[in-house]
Parts: structure tokens; C-alpha cells; sequence
């Protein structure tokens, strides 16, 4: 019987055998093919860096650190990095839990206009919300004013400058990722166990402090721990508000001194980075086990029924909460736009007063802006295109293929994004230099240094959001694709790519969107002709052009709107065709 | 004549061995139920014949081509199969016609007329599953029954002459699931495909397959008919996993009689049929609940006596419970002599 069989093995077929063997190695062939870009884009900036701390002229040593480290102004920053990235979680950490548990367990109205209003504050850039508040509470901003048309002389009664300025911007601008974590944990605590403790003759208060608090706790830890790293990592806010007090945290030290050229200024900006990277990783590191905990809760369904009802309180509540959101998140972004509309900085918003001319003097007039706006669309452009390939075939690998390999290589994926921005923009300086020792390929001072940092921060952000699709679409589809025989570029374009879409478009569209209006890497990297949205921004402020940067960064603000509508739109299409 | 051919393979997934150098032919229109608990090796053996795992060691054969051995394998998209997913896996962006009419366009050697016409192809096959007219509905419009006939005329329209199924019928609630056993036996009967269905569900796999393959642990533990499977059991795992049966203890004086222990050290010799070698050192004699008889026991008759200790009406047969000195044993009779709890019966055993 056997040797019957073995007759009809035709040439062809032993030919075939050949190409059976190559898509054996080929497996082993992809490995590598993501693990030595992995290491060499993503590992190896951060290992020049901490080389470089630790060379001195005479050879290995820690001078650099015993010089940086007795210096008072290091303290100094040090201090206030804690203090700002601390107090600001406290104010992120009560608005966010509040804002998520009123939207999660109550039946107050309008819930997803709610949910975008308290997400606000982190799509638009932390930098752009530091001008506006500047314009809302600065010594010559709008509550000033009043106050003193109130009191008849000019008085002052809070100015924005300062510390407590950044605490108080800082814990606006990240209470969204409190109230993110918090509020998907809200929704996976079954409700019997509430009923029970309720059965058991608790009271509401007891119940929320006795059951729902416990079980939420780590999403609201992880999500505090997110706001104090994202607090440590903030470039935008102490530079808008602490540079002119001459107040310094560590990401703006390291800018000074980076950007000051002094002897040895890379060895100490590399030394500072390495305390604020440790910090940070600490802190990410703690995050990382506190949601690895909570996983249990992640398996189980989202519950969205309404669990508490206000009754008559509801109307108030609804009043608080909305005047909170107005308030803080609205009223500094109309400030700012006031301020860009104003013929003269510091005249009154009046009808005569009013002028257009700012928004063509940025637009039309100023080549640096137009070269910025140019650079940072094709920034985000380039920087979302290669996140999107490089990221979901990244995820695809990592889903398709689970190994501890593929686990080490995502956490170092993932490692550019926890870093302070200020810490990987040194590394990149260090590294694209002279990647291989006498090869220097003169990226540095171009656009294409800032495109492979960008890509290097992002990366993560495709790929976890490529992940979620993938895991959500599941193996079979595509092997169904295969059995009835689909190849390769079938398989991707007809079937993959359309379900993968969702998460493919929301990394894309997060990716753009950072990369876009990006400050921190780009302050560090650009030079002249290399200029982003953020960087001429920033420059504007520092040159006291206050009404030429509200009028830029009120296009930025109207850009992002009109991108998230955009965006929302092709969702709800999208939904609509594959859910019906 | 073969339609595949499973020829000394192994599978190892890193330091686990799923499939023990396994042999197994699938012949012209046969239709082959893998039956076997779970993590048995039937979904590998599934997977390795669609090619999405390469044995190895071993070689498959399909249609007269080895189309996988130890150093590699032609990928699934070339091996021209029908496959029926447990999910269904219907592509969720594309409606019923697209879904169906994707192999005419993908698949190797699909009949010119077939791809001349899809429109009419896809029709016909969607008639044949009684979906007539839905080519424009979506996936998530259809119910889970109606996703199943999709799934199946996607597997089926290109004319494949072997068709994997995958525990197809497993996330179908249980009167779907007897109305689509009816619908894969009659579509094997009309298409005469070669069909390899793998299920845990023994029902399933008696009622539709001409041969079953009973596995264990990654090895083929008996192979046959399903008379043969369930009237002869070559195994303690089969006859304990295909059907009820009773394990009757006692010992075997030669292979034409077993000794059955009564209480007070006494036999009954009980003369069987059949060849019983692999139960001989286990000292038991295998026995189906229908292989049981009941009968009225009056005193001083000779035999096997029981006591029932339970009855359940099942509809058109009776299942007791019948007390024989230590054991109980499993019975079905049918409903018109009825026995009630706690009275003596005689039982008779006809292997």
C-alpha cells in the first residue's frame, strides 16, 4: 500500500520540498526581523544615554552624578518635580473618580456629551490649555480684569505664574486619565455585589466605601500613578508657567541645560535624565502591578444600567458638574480665543477692537509658521503611516505568535512611551549622531531625527490599539480566509485590514494627533527650518508674541475639534455597516 | 481510492505530544467522525489535515499529493478543502453572497462554469441550505442557525471533495443542532464529499458517520463502524465513552464464556458472541444498557437477581436501576412490562 503511495510522488512534488523547508526558517526569520529593529530602535537610545553619564575624560566614573547631584538647583528641581507631579494627582485624582462614578452609577442627563467634555483636556495639548489658561488667569488674563473693573483699581487676584499654577493646570489636564481607568472598572463591579451589601442593611455611603471603593481601587490607582508619571513628564506647563518665575522641575532643567551648550551639558542633561527615567519607570512599574491585579475585573462584562437615582438633588448635580467642566475645560480655550481676536494685546473685547489679522499674519505672512504647520503635518502624516504598518504587524506577531520573546520585546516597545519625553529626546540626540561608531548619517538638526523619535515614542500607541482589534477579531476569520484560498494579500486586504480597521483608525488617529502638535521631543530636536506647530508656539510665547501664539494655537484647537468629529462620524458609519 | 491519508504522524507542541505516530485513510465520499474527549488530538489531526500545523513527524497525503511531512507542508490556501469553523467564522464586513461566492473567486481548479456565473452557484447552494434569496443579508442579521447553513455553503460551493468540520454544530442549541445533522447528512449524500468530523458528541457521531474514530490522549483507540463501535468495544475507554455500559465483574474461563460473580462466591456462566481479548486481564465483561433483559423473578428461580432501586419514564423506553449485589447496573427496556421500585427482577444478559 505504502509503495503504491510513494509512486505518484512526482518531480514536481519533490521540488516542492524545497519550498515546504523555506517557510520553516522563515518563522525563525521573522523573529529576528523584529527583534533587531526592537533592540536597536528602542533599547539601545537609552543605553548610549546611560553610557554617557557615566564617561567621563579620564574614563568610567560617576563625576557627572557626584557634580549634578551636589548641585542645590538640581534639588531644587527635584523638589518641585514631586511637588507639582504630586499635589496635581491629589486635584486629578478627586475630579476624575468623582466625574467617572457621577457618569458610571448615575442617571444624570446628556452622558456622552459628558464623556467627550471630560475627555477634553486630553486631546487638546497640555501647552495650548497652559496659553489658554494664561489668557483665563494670568496678571492680565480675563478673572484678573474683571476683578478689577469689579474693584475699581487694578488688583490681582490669582496669576496663574507660578507653582501653585502648574499644580492647578496639571491636575486639569490629566484628571481624563483618572477618570478613563476608573470609570471602566465602575462598570465591570457587578451590581449584585452592591445589593448585597445594600440587602445586608448597609447604607449607600457604607456601601460606596465599604464595596465599591475597595474593588475600584486599582483602577484608580493605576490611574493616579498614569497622572503622576504623565506629571513628571510634562514639558509644556512648567515651561509656560515656571521658565518665567524661574521656577525649574526636571524636564525643564534638563531643557535648559541641553539647549544652554554649556561644557559637559550633555553628560549633565544625561545624568538629570537618568533620575527623572528612574522615577518614572518606578512609577510605571508600580501601575503595571496595580492593573496587573485588577485583571480579574477586566474578564467580566460592562454593565451601563444606572445604579443610583439623584431624584430632586439631580438638576443641582447636573449644574455643578457642567459649570466645573465649562468652566475649566471651555472658558480658557474662549479666553484664549478672545486674546487672538484683539487688534492689540491688553485691549478690551470690544466690537471696534476686533480683527482677523493675527490668524492671517500666522497663516499667510510668517514663513516659520508655515514651514511649521507644513513639517508637523508631514510629521504626523509619516510618523502615523509607519505606526500604523510597523504597529499592527507588530501586534499581529504578538497576538498570533504568544512567547516570552514577544512579551520582553513589546516592554521595550512600550518603554519610550514611559520615559519622559525630555529623557528620550536626549537619547535620541546621543544616538542618531553616530549610531555605529563612524557612521554618521546627519540626521541630527533635520525633520527626520523628530520623525524617528516620534515614531519611536508612538509606536506603542498603534500597537496596543491594533491589539485590541485583532484579539476582538480572533483567529478563525482568517483561517477561514486561508482554507478557501485566500493568500497573503488577499487575506490582509480583503478580510484583515477592513475588520482590523477600527483599531487600526484609532491608533492612526491618536498617533496624528500627538505627533502633530507635539512640544516636548520636538523642543528638544528641531533647528532652524525643522520647526513644529509646538515649537513655534513656544517660541512665540517666549518672544511675548501672546497674540500671534493664541491665534495659532486657537487653529489648533479648532483643527482638533474638526478631527474628532471627523472621526467620530466615520465610527459611527463604520459601526453602522458591520453591526447593523 | 483515498481521499487523504494520515501516514505515522506525530505532533509535538514544544515538550507536549499531541498526536502519538497516528495512521488514519479517509476514503472516496467517506464520512470520518474524530470523536474524543477534549485535549484528545482530534482538533491537531483537524488542523494538520487543513494545513495550519505541520506534523512532526509523518506525512499527509490528500488526493494522491503529500502535501505535508516533516520538512514542511503546502500552506491551507493551496490544498483546495472545505472547512466549517466551530465560530462559523463568517466574515462579519461581508454580506451572505460575498461570504459565499469567496472561494469561486480564491480556490484552486473552481469549474469554469462555476466562475462564469457565481450569482447562479451561490443561489443554488444557498437554496440547498435553505437560504434562498438571503444573499444580501449580513452576518449579524442571521440567526445562529442560519450562520451555520452560511458557513456550510461556503464550505461546499467550489465543489471540494474533502470537507473538515470542526465541532460545527457545538454552539447550536439542541433542537438546531438534530435539524442540522439531518442537513450535513443529506448534503453528504448529495454531494458525496469526503467529510472528517471532529466532535465530542458521541449521538452526533453515530448517527452520521460511516466510520468513527475514537481517540485518546493523541492516539486513534479504536476505529470503526458505528455498530462496530458501540456494539463492540475493543477498549474500557470506548465502551465507557461511546454509550453507557455496564462493567460486569468476574472472570473469563475461556473467550467464549465469562464467569460472572454472584454473591456468596457462586458464578453464572454468561456464553458472548464475540471476541472480548482486550477486557480478558480487567476481568469485566462489557454490557450496553439494551443488552440487558428484565424479567419477573418468582422464589426459587435460578439466575441473576436484582432489586430495583429506580426508574425513570424516558418517553418509549423505561431506564432502571437495578441493584445486583454490590453493583448497579444500568437497564433500558421498552415500556410495556413495567417493574417498580424495590422489586425483585431477574436479569438476563444477550451479548
Amino acid at each position: 500500500m505504502a509503495s503504491n503511495w510513494q509512486t505518484v510522488v512526482t518531480e514536481r512534488q519533490m521540488g516542492e520540498r524545497r519550498k515546504f523547508a523555506a517557510s520553516l526558517s522563515m518563522e525563525q526569520a521573522a523573529t529576528w526581523m523584529v527583534l533587531v529593529p526592537v533592540a536597536f530602535f528602542f533599547v539601545y537610545p537609552l543605553w548610549k544615554l546611560m553610557a554617557l553619564s557615566v564617561k567621563t575624560d579620564t574614563g568610567l566614573g560617576f563625576a557627572h552624578f557626584a557634580e549634578v547631584l551636589t548641585h542645590a538647583r538640581t534639588w531644587d528641581a527635584v523638589g518641585h518635580t514631586i511637588t507639582a507631579a504630586g499635589a496635581s494627582t491629589i486635584i486629578s485624582l478627586v475630579i476624575g473618580v468623582s466625574l467617572a462614578w457621577l457618569c458610571a452609577y448615575t442617571d444624570i442627563r446628556w452622558k456622552p456629551a459628558f464623556h467627550v467634555l471630560a475627555l477634553l483636556p486630553l486631546l487638546i495639548p497640555s501647552y495650548v490649555m497652559t496659553l489658554a489658561w494664561t489668557q483665563l488667569a494670568g496678571p492680565q488674563g480675563v478673572i484678573n480684569r474683571a476683578a478689577s473693573w469689579l474693584a475699581g483699581t487694578p488688583v490681582e487676584i490669582w496669576s496663574v505664574y507660578g507653582l501653585d499654577g502648574i499644580i492647578v493646570v496639571m491636575g486639569l489636564t490629566h484628571y481624563p486619565l483618572v477618570y478613563m481607568l476608573t470609570l471602566s472598572v465602575l462598570y465591570r463591579i457587578p451590581k449584585e455585589l452592591e445589593w448585597a451589601a445594600h440587602s445586608s442593611g448597609a447604607s449607600a455611603l457604607t456601601v460606596f466605601r465599604n464595596v465599591t471603593l475597595p474593588l475600584a481601587l486599582p483602577g484608580i490607582a493605576g490611574g493616579g500613578l498614569l497622572a503622576f508619571i504623565s506629571g513628571l513628564d510634562n514639558f509644556g506647563i512648567p515651561a509656560f508657567l515656571g521658565i518665567p518665575e524661574n521656577i525649574s522641575v526636571l524636564s525643564t532643567l534638563i531643557y535648559e541645560e541641553v539647549i544652554g551648550f554649556g561644557p559637559s551639558a550633555f553628560a549633565k542633561a544625561a545624568v538629570l535624565s537618568i533620575v527623572l527615567g528612574v522615577v518614572a519607570l518606578a512609577g510605571t512599574g508600580v501601575q503595571w502591578l496595580l492593573l496587573r491585579k485588577s485583571r480579574v475585573d477586566q474578564t467580566s462584562a460592562e454593565d451601563k444600567s444606572i445604579r443610583r437615582y439623584l431624584g430632586a438633588k439631580r438638576g443641582w448635580v447636573e449644574l455643578g458638574v457642567w459649570g466645573f467642566m465649562l468652566v475649566t475645560g471651555v472658558l480658557p480655550l474662549l479666553s484664549m480665543a478672545a486674546t487672538a481676536f484683539v487688534k492689540a494685546y491688553g485691549l478690551p473685547f470690544i466690537a471696534e477692537n476686533l480683527t482677523w489679522k493675527h490668524f492671517a499674519f500666522v497663516l499667510f505672512d510668517h514663513a516659520g509658521t508655515r514651514d511649521a504647520i507644513r513639517n508637523s503635518l508631514m510629521l504626523a502624516s509619516l510618523t502615523g503611516i509607519l505606526c500604523v504598518l510597523a504597529g499592527t504587524w507588530f501586534a499581529y506577531w504578538r497576538v498570533n505568535r504568544p512567547s516570552f520573546t514577544g512579551k520582553i520585546m513589546e516592554g521595550a516597545v512600550a518603554l519610550p512611551y514611559a520615559l519622559p519625553g525630555m529623557v528620550l529626546g536626549l537619547a535620541m540626540i546621543l544616538t542618531w549622531l553616530e549610531p555605529i561608531p563612524g557612521w554618521q548619517p546627519g540626521l541630527y538638526g533635520t525633520v527626520w531625527l523628530i520623525l524617528i523619535a516620534y515614531v519611536t515614542r508612538f509606536l506603542i500607541l498603534q500597537v496596543k490599539s491594533s491589539t485590541v482589534s485583532i484579539m476582538q477579531v480572533g483567529k478563525e476569520v482568517e483561517e477561514a480566509a486561508r482554507i478557501n484560498g485566500g493568500g497573503f494579500w488577499t487575506r490582509w486586504g480583503k478580510i484583515l485590514v477592513p475588520l482590523y480597521a477600527p483599531g487600526m483608525a484609532t491608533g492612526l488617529f491618536l498617533v496624528f494627533l500627538t505627533a502633530f502638535t507635539e512640544l516636548t521631543l520636538s523642543s528638544l530636536l528641531w533647528t532652524s527650518g525643522a520647526e513644529t506647530i509646538g515649537v513655534v508656539i513656544f517660541g512665540f510665547e517666549q518672544a511675548g508674541s501672546t497674540t500671534y501664539s493664541t491665534a495659532l494655537s486657537t487653529l489648533i484647537v479648532a483643527a482638533i475639534l474638526l478631527l474628532l468629529t471627523a472621526g467620530g462620524l466615520w465610527k459611527r458609519y463604520w459601526q453602522r455597516r458591520v453591526e447593523q | 481510492m483515498n481521499s487523504a491519508r494520515v501516514a505515522g504522524v506525530s505532533k509535538k507542541f514544544g515538550s507536549v505530544t499531541a498526536l502519538h505516530n497516528l495512521d488514519l485513510q479517509i476514503g472516496q465520499g467517506e464520512f470520518v467522525a474524530l470523536l474524543g474527549p477534549s485535549g484528545c488530538g482530534k482538533t491537531t489531526l483537524l488542523r494538520l489535515l487543513a494545513g495550519f500545523e505541520s506534523p512532526t513527524n509523518g506525512e499527509i497525503w490528500i488526493n494522491h499529493e503529500r502535501v505535508a511531512d516533516a520538512a514542511g507542508r503546502k500552506p491551507p490556501e493551496e490544498r483546495r478543502i472545505g472547512m466549517v469553523f466551530q465560530s462559523f467564522a463568517l466574515w462579519p464586513h461581508l454580506n451572505v453572497y460575498e461570504n459565499v461566492a469567496f472561494p469561486l473567486r480564491h480556490q484552486k481548479q473552481v469549474p469554469d462554469a462555476y466562475k462564469k456565473d457565481p450569482r447562479a452557484r451561490v443561489g443554488q447552494m444557498l437554496e440547498m441550505v435553505g437560504l434562498g434569496g438571503m444573499e444580501e443579508r449580513f452576518p449579524s442579521q442571521l440567526s445562529g442557525g442560519q450562520k451555520q447553513r452560511v458557513a456550510l455553503a461556503r464550505a461546499i460551493v467550489f465543489n471540494p471533495t474533502l470537507l473538515l468540520m470542526d465541532e460545527p454544530l457545538s454552539s447550536l442549541d439542541a433542537e438546531l443542532r438534530m435539524q442540522m445533522r439531518k442537513e450535513i447528512q443529506y448534503i453528504h449524500r448529495e454531494l458525496g464529499t469526503s467529510i472528517v468530523y471532529v466532535t465530542h458528541d458521541q449521538s452526533e457521531a453515530l448517527g452520521m458517520a460511516d466510520k468513527i474514530v475514537v481517540m485518546k490522549d493523541g492516539r486513534v483507540e479504536q476505529a470503526g463502524t458505528p455498530q462496530e463501535i458501540y456494539y463492540a468495544p475493543e477498549s474500557l475507554f470506548v465502551a465507557k465513552f461511546v454509550g453507557r455500559s455496564n462493567f460486569l465483574k468476574g472472570s473469563w474461563s475461556n473467550p467464549h464464556t465469562f464467569l460472572l460473580e454472584k454473591a456468596g462466591g457462586q458464578t453464572q456462566p454468561i456464553s458472548v458472541s464475540r471476541d472480548y481479548a482486550s477486557f480478558h486481564a480487567h476481568r469485566v465483561l462489557p454490557v450496553r444498557p439494551d443488552q440487558l433483559k428484565l424479567k419477573a423473578w418468582h422464589p426459587g428461580m435460578d439466575g441473576v437477581v436484582g432489586k430495583v432501586t429506580h426508574v425513570q419514564f424516558q418517553g418509549r423506553e423505561l431506564l432502571y436501576s437495578i441493584q445486583v449485589g454490590e453493583e448497579e447496573w444500568e437497564v433500558v427496556s421498552d415500556v410495556n412490562e413495567r417493574f417498580s421500585y424495590d422489586e425483585q427482577v431477574l436479569v438476563e444478559v444477550h451479548v
